[in-house]
């Protein structure tokens, strides 16, 4: 687990010995580029999105080619509409109009280069962060958010952090496994990702209902991300036809804060 | 790297989650019968009903025909007669564990004395002259008059003069001989000299440098055994399983040397007394206490200091020991500026104590026990603890000359502790797992060709998979596991001519499952079908399983054998665990419906010579491992929520195979070994890797030992070790993506990349500062990784801190250049 790399092996390294790092070369394989499907239904007016791409090298730079001229459809199967998603700008396909509405269930198709990719997804009741503030956590100030988790199991959250505009790399999730149905008050902590707030930050919290199998490919891409798996491997997708990536169908709630 | 952030807490909810049954399998030999148990509301049957029907309609007759075979080879002839009795240290009155006693005029016929210091020989009238050796001890004659009667001799060895430094690792002159494979046999007292990491002595790195022996990483006190994984070790001390061998996250053992007596490694090979684990025993006994005289024994080390106490309860009739170690490295991090550095607890101990006393000439009777604890927190925020404790009761008895009984009740029990208290949240997690033991064993020593051993192991496994208590949380707690594990086995030693000498025997291994937590039945897909019900004294299921074990040694001549054996081993608790390093909150987790016991099945094939009157010993051991039923976990699988475990898990098959080369010297100034495995392990699980066969982790294709000591003079005594092994076969990517505007790792195979190559050299010196009558110090220094090679721990992949364009892999190398001062003192 994270936390004993984060202690014990600095404490064993600082206290008694002289551990050290440094980059090295590795001959890695290449491989097979791969389609990546980056695919948000949202129920506010941010619409239906999908980000196409391609996997790159591990040597070459981190330029992801975009993947342009997929037919890519969004069908809401409990309202029976569909939204054909326009390329807005290469490998960006976009209907802001295309709300999603909670408990409506979403089907996903695209077609590119003569391959079909698909996926399928609730979308969850919407739930609303009612506060976010900066408090103390066990090592380091963090960033806290609470809200009402709604009386039935199996509510499950991811927490995208955007720092002045961009995407960190943290990736923060929960569920109500163990708190169920009541006000949640909580500390986001055990990100996974390098990024640490400086004084001055902008710091959004776009908190997104999502299901479980969601879920498990945020938890699963926190898995790879930190490399600490005896095994690491591929997040679990939710896609079918063999690319990497998700579909998500989710509610989102934001609020913002500044570091001091 | 984002540190001091994170903390593990809910997700730790460990579940030693179990389930349910439908179908029971009964292996034998190379048929596998399947048994449906379908439950019904008449399912009332107990478990002994259902093992005594199952063993009455499939088993018993084959056992009577073992049991009938093992008799059969006793012959029976003229008046005969038994020398018996108990051999021990003159010095200290230990009794010490495999003696051997030879007779001079044929020395195909001997004896050697078993765990407790007990042997017996059954020879036709006459006089004999006998000569008894033990390693470190001075080779003793011994005349004795079997003419009228059987001769009860209690007889004492006496210390060697010299300084006790040589490493002498298996019985001389014995080996050869034995039927018995894949054996090593350490001398606690004889591996003093080596050098180690912290200067610790630890046993169980001592122990990889031997053939077919692998560490499990920089500074691990774990181990692998031929291919197999490090939870299919199964780590005895006075017969209790310790179920977490180590502290700090893996980088010493549990055990304090100075409460030591004998450890045994048998890879893969283990007699019919031993099993529940597939690759490996390693039996560890602790010392009775001198019955002799009262002494004091400890040691100043750079990160923890010990001291035992031994005498005797009444001379010469009993003894006790009682020995303690702690660490104090966080005493040092109370000096640091930093905060979260010096509030931070992080430290272990250990206690071992021991007492035995002699009822009668034919009764002695054991209690020991050891508890031991880590802890690690951060001043009330947050803390976790853990620790194994143990306790067995002992009664040896010899019933007659040639009949020797032990009757063991043990206890077992390893647990942790989790608490968090930080704004609002405060919870505390508890897991546990509980074993209680009976054991009976006895030997029959019948005549000179037969030695045969038989008993029975009955274990009450308990797991509690995890309770979590707190407020702002739901309590939440899941009903504890519970099972039953029981073996019944005979085999017999049998040395039908002077050349050839047959180990054979049986293991008959049972595994009952109780009901009382959630059962599942899944789909073809893994997915839960159904939550079966079962109230908690109902028998889900249970497994039977027949492993035979068979070895055998031929001597070619006086100086050269040849070896062979096969062995069957299961396992039906199993370590499931998805991390790099040995965490405290792996899950044992046990067989059930779902889960099924793994077995494997070993082959090996041995020749062996020794050179120059023993002074040299050589030899060489290929191995063929074909393992069934591994178990690993789904890629991506959440190991840390509550849902049930089963639908993460998916099941395989291994193998493993080997050449192992070992050249040891085991007299003179130099003393030491060469040990070099060539060897190969993989894993083939459907669901995996594209279902194809991929290099386990601990696949290590070269693996080279080297260990030296020597004797400079009187006062100082030199050491050093070399170990060069490849790298771990691991999964690096093969490509990259971004999602979420951040950079991820596109991963195509498993373990298709290799760590860099392991390599480094220790060295260590001891001086001898006093030695006298009744009081001796000896002061001893060593390096660890003396070149400063910097061995990789973990790689990581990353982008480029300095050009986010690019990315970077990343070694982080824990140990170099340790150097490490010890002071050991006894009077």
């Amino acid at each position: 687990m994270k936390f004993l790399k984060n202690i014990i092996l600095p404490f064993i390294a600082i206290s008694l010995i002289s551990s050290c790092q440094k980059v090295i070369n590795i001959n890695l394989n290449k491989a097979d580029p791969k389609y990546v499907i980056e695919a948000n239904v949202v129920d506010d007016t941010t619409g239906c999105t999908v980000k196409l791409s391609k996997t790159v090298n591990f040597d070459e730079s981190n330029v992801f080619p975009a993947v342009s001229g997929a037919v890519i459809t969004i069908k809401d199967l409990t309202a029976g509409t569909t939204y054909t998603l326009p390329e807005l700008r290469p490998g960006f396909y976009r209907d802001e109009t295309a709300t999603g509405v909670p408990g409506h269930r979403y089907q996903m198709t695209i077609a590119v280069d003569g391959k079909t990719f698909t996926g399928e997804g609730q979308m969850p009741q919407h739930v609303a962060m009612d506060t976010i503030y900066r408090t103390i956590g066990v090592f380091d100030s963090v960033t806290a958010i609470s809200y009402y988790d709604p009386a039935p199991m199996g509510n499950y959250y991811y927490f995208a952090e955007y720092s002045n505009g961009a995407q960190t790399d943290n990736i923060y999730i929960s569920s109500d496994d163990f708190r169920n149905g009541q006000r949640i008050v909580q500390n986001l902590n055990r990100g996974g990702g390098d990024y640490e707030p400086q004084a001055g930050d902008y710091i959004t919290i776009d908190m997104q209902c999502i299901d479980s199998a969601m879920y498990q490919y945020y938890y699963s891409l926190r898995q790879t991300k930190n490399q600490n798996a005896a095994t690491p491997a591929n997040p679990v997708t939710n896609l079918q036809g063999g690319a990497l990536g998700y579909f998500s169908v989710h509610t989102s709630s934001r609020r913002s804060v500044i570091i001091h | 790297m984002a540190t001091h952030r994170g903390i593990a807490f809910a997700g730790c909810l460990i579940h030693w989650r179990t389930s349910r049954i439908y179908n029971c399998i009964i292996l034998t030999g190379h048929i596998h019968w399947e048994f449906y148990f379908r439950r019904t509301k008449e399912h009332t049957s107990t478990v002994f009903h259902l093992f005594m029907t199952a063993i009455n309609l499939r088993f018993l007759p084959r056992l009577t025909l073992v049991v009938a075979a093992l008799l059969l080879t006793l012959s029976a002839t003229a008046q005969k007669y038994t020398l018996s009795g108990t051999i021990k240290d003159g010095k200290t009155g230990e009794t010490l564990i495999g003696a051997s006693l030879v007779l001079d005029s044929d020395p195909s016929i001997g004896v050697v004395s078993n765990e407790y210091g007990f042997y017996s020989l059954t020879l036709p009238k006459g006089n004999y002259n006998f000569t008894l050796r033990y390693m470190s001890f001075q080779t003793k004659q011994i005349t004795v008059d079997l003419d009228s009667a059987n001769v009860r001799l209690n007889i004492l060895m006496d210390p060697e003069q010299k300084e006790l430094k040589e490493v002498t690792i298996s019985g001389k002159g014995n080996t050869l001989k034995s039927a018995q494979m894949g054996m090593t046999k350490l001398n606690i007292q004889e591996i003093k000299a080596l050098p180690v990491l912290f200067g610790e002595r630890d046993v169980m790195k001592i122990v990889q440098f031997l053939p077919g022996v692998e560490a499990a990483g920089d500074g691990k006190s774990s181990f692998y055994v031929r291919g197999g994984g490090a939870d299919q070790n199964l780590i005895l001390l006075d017969e209790a399983i310790v179920y977490n061998p180590s502290h700090l996250l893996g980088f010493f053992s549990t055990f304090n040397s100075d409460a030591l007596k004998d450890v045994t490694l048998y890879k893969g090979t283990a007699p019919a007394q031993f099993g529940g684990r597939l690759s490996s025993v390693m039996d560890v006994k602790m010392n009775d206490g001198n019955e002799k005289e009262y002494h004091v024994a400890g040691g100043i080390g750079l990160i923890s200091s010990k001291l035992s106490v031994e005498g005797p309860i009444v001379k010469d009739k009993g003894s006790f020991l009682i020995s303690g170690r702690r660490t104090y490295a966080d005493m040092f991090l109370k000096l640091s500026n930093d905060t979260n550095i010096n509030k931070s607890r992080l430290y272990f101990y250990d206690l071992n104590a021991k007492a035995n006393y002699k009822l009668s000439e034919k009764d002695r009777l054991f209690l020991s026990g050891y508890f031991g604890k880590d802890k690690l927190g951060l001043g009330t925020t947050f803390g976790i603890d853990w620790g194994n404790a143990t306790g067995t009761l002992r009664w040896n008895h010899i019933i007659n000359d040639k009949v020797f009984s032990n009757t063991s009740l043990i206890f077992s029990d390893y647990n942790y502790n989790i608490t968090l208290n930080v704004t609002n949240l405060s919870l505390r997690i508890h897991s546990e797992i509980r074993d209680w033991n009976f054991k009976e064993e006895v030997g029959y020593y019948a005549n000179p060709k037969n030695f045969i051993k038989f008993g029975l192991s009955s274990i009450y496994h308990t797991i509690t998979p995890g309770s979590i208590t707190g407020s702002n949380i739901i309590q939440y707690s899941q009903p504890d596991n519970h099972t039953w594990e029981n073996a019944l086995y005979a085999s017999n030693t049998w040395k039908p001519t002077t050349r050839l000498t047959v180990d054979y025997g049986i293991r008959l291994s049972m595994f009952t499952v109780f009901g009382g937590v959630n059962m599942y039945d899944l789909d073809a897909k893994g997915n839960i079908k159904d939550t079966l019900k079962y109230g908690s004294g109902d028998v889900v299921c249970h497994y039977i399983i027949p492993e035979p074990r068979i070895s055998a040694s031929y001597s070619l001549t006086e100086n050269s054998s040849v070896k062979a054996a096969y062995t069957r081993n299961s396992q039906s608790l199993h370590l499931i665990s998805n991390s790099t390093s040995s965490n405290p909150t792996d899950k044992w987790v046990a067989t059930n419906n779902i889960i099924k016991p793994e077995i494997a099945d070993l082959g090996t094939l041995g020749y062996f010579r020794n050179l120059k009157n023993n002074m040299y010993e050589l030899g060489v051991e290929g191995y063929f491992k074909y393992a069934q039923r591994q178990i690993d976990y789904k890629d991506g699988a959440n190991v840390l929520n509550n849902d049930a475990l089963e639908p993460k898990l998916l099941f395989g098959q291994g193998r493993a195979y080997g050449l192992e080369f070992s050249a040891r010297k085991s007299r003179g100034k130099l003393t030491g070994w060469v040990s070099y495995t060539l060897s190969k392990a993989q894993t083939q699980i459907n669901g995996i890797n594209n279902n194809q066969w991929y290099n386990a982790r601990q696949d290590r294709t070269h693996n080279l030992s080297v260990v030296g000591v020597y004797e400079l003079n009187k006062k100082w005594t030199l050491s050093g070790s070399f170990v060069y092994y490849t790298g771990d076969a691991v999964s690096f990517p093969s490509g990259k993506y971004n999602i979420n505007n951040q950079t991820v790792f596109y991963y195509t195979e498993r373990n298709g990349y290799r760590m860099p190559a392991y390599h480094r050299m220790d060295i260590g010196a001891t001086k001898q500062l006093a030695h006298k009558k009744h009081f001796s110090s000896e002061i001893s220094f060593s390096i660890y990784n003396v070149y400063g090679r910097q061995n990789a721990y973990i790689i990581t992949f990353q982008d480029d801190p300095n050009d986010p364009s690019k990315t970077q892999a990343l070694q982080t190398a824990l140990f170099r250049f340790v150097p490490s001062i010890a002071y050991n003192f006894k009077f």
